[in-house]
């Protein structure tokens, strides 16, 4: 009786042996994984912030003024072609 | 032991013959008992120091061998922090780190690679294969190849695998703006510390902190647990600035085309929102580019604006008007004699550039007379023009939290002679920076009281301290609007639509302590008239091309720059006179 016991309880304790290298391996490999993804987000936080300057240097001012008037021939406005709206008065 | 003559060969060789074992003669010798327990209690002796190492290092001192264990699977890791973006108040981004890599090498690795290989490195390095290598060749271990590498090209050189390459994050502080925004922001040096302007100011709040976590890797290198709390990095905050990233570059191209065109050695600029205190623009040149800094002068990097004090002149005369208005003294319509257009207190004669008879007060602001001025002064007490100076900003620490921002210079008032009481009523004699202008025109601007200034963007109504009564603040107003008129000193500083008002000024240098015919000629105004929202404050320094007064060289900047932003600002116009009509012969302020 005591033998059958003896024999269940070891295997028991294989299967859980077995089980814990399982879930250790499983832990990381997901451990792994969120590696990998923090990496990215990372990444593209980088490109975010390189996008942000090249907005920056194709939006400044400087050039938009050089390509409005080189290109696209424009001029200044002046007061005198200038039709302001004001809001009505509440 | 000696062997024995007559020995069989070998034992197997005596049992062959019939010798039997035991009857050798080498067992039958008697040794004393002693030597093997000599022998015994020796190798016990050996175990005792084995088991009491072993005991030493598992037990007693376990740090060593747990430390040269760990130093196989842990490691810890760096993790950095990134420097914080600066924006203009509307999000524009004026400074931004980007990461990029320093490439490193140890110079006796890298010699062996292959020639070709060492080619191909030099050639995406950009530089020529002879550069390379009187780089490599050093005694020392570390030679730094090459820094703030783009990231791809680092990756290339990776990929060659030379041995003893190696590659280090660093990062690398970009300005989209260029010279224009240089001197507010400042940049950064080498190792991301702020070095000038709002780099250095708020270096504490860009700057992070770099965290790092201890981890256990694996044979391939992959990060497989954490072995304690991950102390995170905390990145440096970004900072909005209260600086418009358009109205900056209105201020900019149009005091470089004044500086150009009237041959200046320098020049400046502030732009002042008059209802919040922010600093809208600040301007200097020559300037440079942030980028770029291999050549750099000192005169490029000086933020005139801010560092430099200048006598300011006539455009000083408000204050003592408004004083002797405040005080009850004067009217603006109190009649003053200003003819024959000079005045001599003292044994020191002071003089008019015209003589203009008997003048109003107001008047005296509209063309800028500096005998009316000292007329005006004279009446009053040392102590109460100094204290009228104090409050306003003159002479004081100034705390706009600008490095190297300077106090200029008031004479305590015990020591003022009559005459420098005089001169000192129209701006000689005393010294302010720009900015310091710029702010004290606030007191006119916004109804006679005074409210710090801030380089970031904010968010609520600063207090105010009063310095004069609303009602001396609008006829001050009142006076400022003529003086920028057609009939004032300044009629180039109108603007179409729009009702400006302000006050020129032109002054000597002083250049070794005596004054030198170098001017600078200076513009402090504000507008729309009815209702103040902007200050601008222009200086041109050693205009030489034939015209160097105040009205000529720095108002046209004034008017331009006020255009621009009102527009830029949607701010309604206040006027309907939309042609600006210019005297051909204005009148001259006096120096």
């Amino acid at each position: 009786m005591s033998g059958r016991i003896n024999f269940m309880l070891a295997v028991a304790l294989g299967f859980c042996a077995l089980m814990l290298v399982n879930s250790q391996y499983q832990a990381r490999r997901l451990f792994i994984e969120l590696e990998r993804i923090q990496a990215q987000a990372r990444q593209l936080e980088i490109e975010w912030a390189q996008l942000q300057l090249d907005q920056s240097t194709l939006g400044k001012h400087a050039r938009i003024e050089a390509n409005a008037r080189r290109d696209l021939n424009m001029v200044p406005v002046t007061p005198v072609r200038t039709q302001y709206l004001m809001g009505t008065a509440k | 032991m000696k062997r024995i003559v007559n020995l069989p060969k070998s034992p197997r060789v005596a049992a062959a013959k019939g010798v039997p074992f035991s009857s050798n003669p080498e067992l039958k010798v008697k040794l004393p008992v002693w030597r093997s327990r000599f022998v015994l209690f020796v190798l016990f002796l050996a175990f005792v120091a084995l088991t009491g190492r072993a005991l030493w290092l598992q037990a007693l001192s376990t740090e060593f061998l747990q430390k040269q264990g760990e130093s196989r699977y842990a490691r810890t890791l760096e993790l950095p922090a990134t420097r914080g973006k600066i924006t203009d108040r509307n999000g524009q981004v004026l400074a931004s780190s980007v990461p990029v890599r320093a490439i490193w090498a140890i110079p006796e690795d890298v010699l062996e690679a292959p020639k070709e290989k060492l080619r191909e490195l030099a050639k995406l390095l950009d530089m020529n294969e002879r550069t390379l290598r009187s780089k490599l060749d050093s005694d020392r271990s570390f030679v730094y190849l090459k820094r703030q590498v783009e990231p791809q090209v680092s990756d290339a050189v990776v990929k060659l695998g030379i041995d003893g390459i190696q590659t280090r994050k660093e990062y690398k502080r970009f300005y989209p703006e260029g010279e224009v925004m240089a001197h507010v922001v400042g940049f950064t040096n080498v190792e991301d510390l702020g070095q000038e302007g709002m780099e250095l100011a708020w270096q504490k709040t860009l700057s992070g902190v770099i965290g790092s976590r201890r981890v256990i890797k694996d044979r391939l290198g992959h990060i497989v647990e954490d072995m304690r709390a991950v102390r995170e990095p905390q990145d440096g905050k970004n900072l909005a600035l209260s600086i418009d990233s358009k109205i900056q570059y209105i201020a900019f191209t149009k005091l470089k085309e004044a500086v150009e065109q009237h041959k200046a050695k320098a020049g400046g600029i502030v732009v002042l929102d008059a209802k919040t205190g922010e600093v809208l623009a600040l301007a200097n040149l020559p300037s440079y580019n942030p980028n770029e800094r291999s050549v750099l002068t000192g005169a490029q990097l000086r933020n005139r604006v801010m560092t430099d004090t200048y006598e300011p002149g006539s455009t000083m005369k408000p204050f003592t008007v408004a004083l002797a208005l405040e005080s009850g003294r004067v009217t603006p319509e109190t009649s003053i004699q200003t003819a024959p257009g000079k005045i001599t207190i003292g044994n020191a004669t002071i003089g008019d550039a015209h003589a203009h008879g008997i003048l109003s007060v107001a008047q005296v602001i509209e063309k800028s007379s500096n005998v009316g001025t000292a007329k005006m002064a004279l009446q009053m007490q040392p102590q109460e023009m100094w204290e009228m100076f104090t409050t306003v900003g003159f002479g004081q620490q100034p705390k706009f939290g600008f490095p190297g921002a300077v106090a200029g210079r008031v004479r305590p008032y015990k020591s003022w002679r009559p005459i420098e009481q005089a001169t000192m009523s129209y701006g000689h004699g005393i010294s302010a920076s720009l900015f310091q202008m710029a702010r004290s025109y606030m007191i006119f601007a916004r109804n006679g009281d005074i409210i710090p200034l801030s380089f970031v963007k904010i968010s609520d109504q600063p207090i105010g301290q009063r310095v004069l009564s609303e009602k001396t603040a609008l006829a001050m107003r009142r006076m400022l609007e003529l003086a920028a008129g057609p009939t004032g000193t300044a009629p180039k500083a109108q603007v179409p639509g729009y009702r400006v008002a302000g006050k020129t000024g032109t002054s000597y240098k002083l250049v070794g302590g005596k004054y030198a015919n170098k001017y600078v000629g200076s513009f402090v105004g504000f507008a729309p008239a009815s209702d103040p929202r902007v200050i601008i404050a222009v200086m041109i320094d050693e205009p030489s091309n034939g015209q160097h007064y105040g009205g000529d060289v720095a108002a046209p900047v004034f008017s331009a720059v006020a255009a621009n932003t009102l527009r830029a600002m949607n701010v309604a116009p206040d006027s309907t006179v939309t042609d600006i009509i210019i005297p051909a012969n204005s009148t001259k302020e006096s120096v």
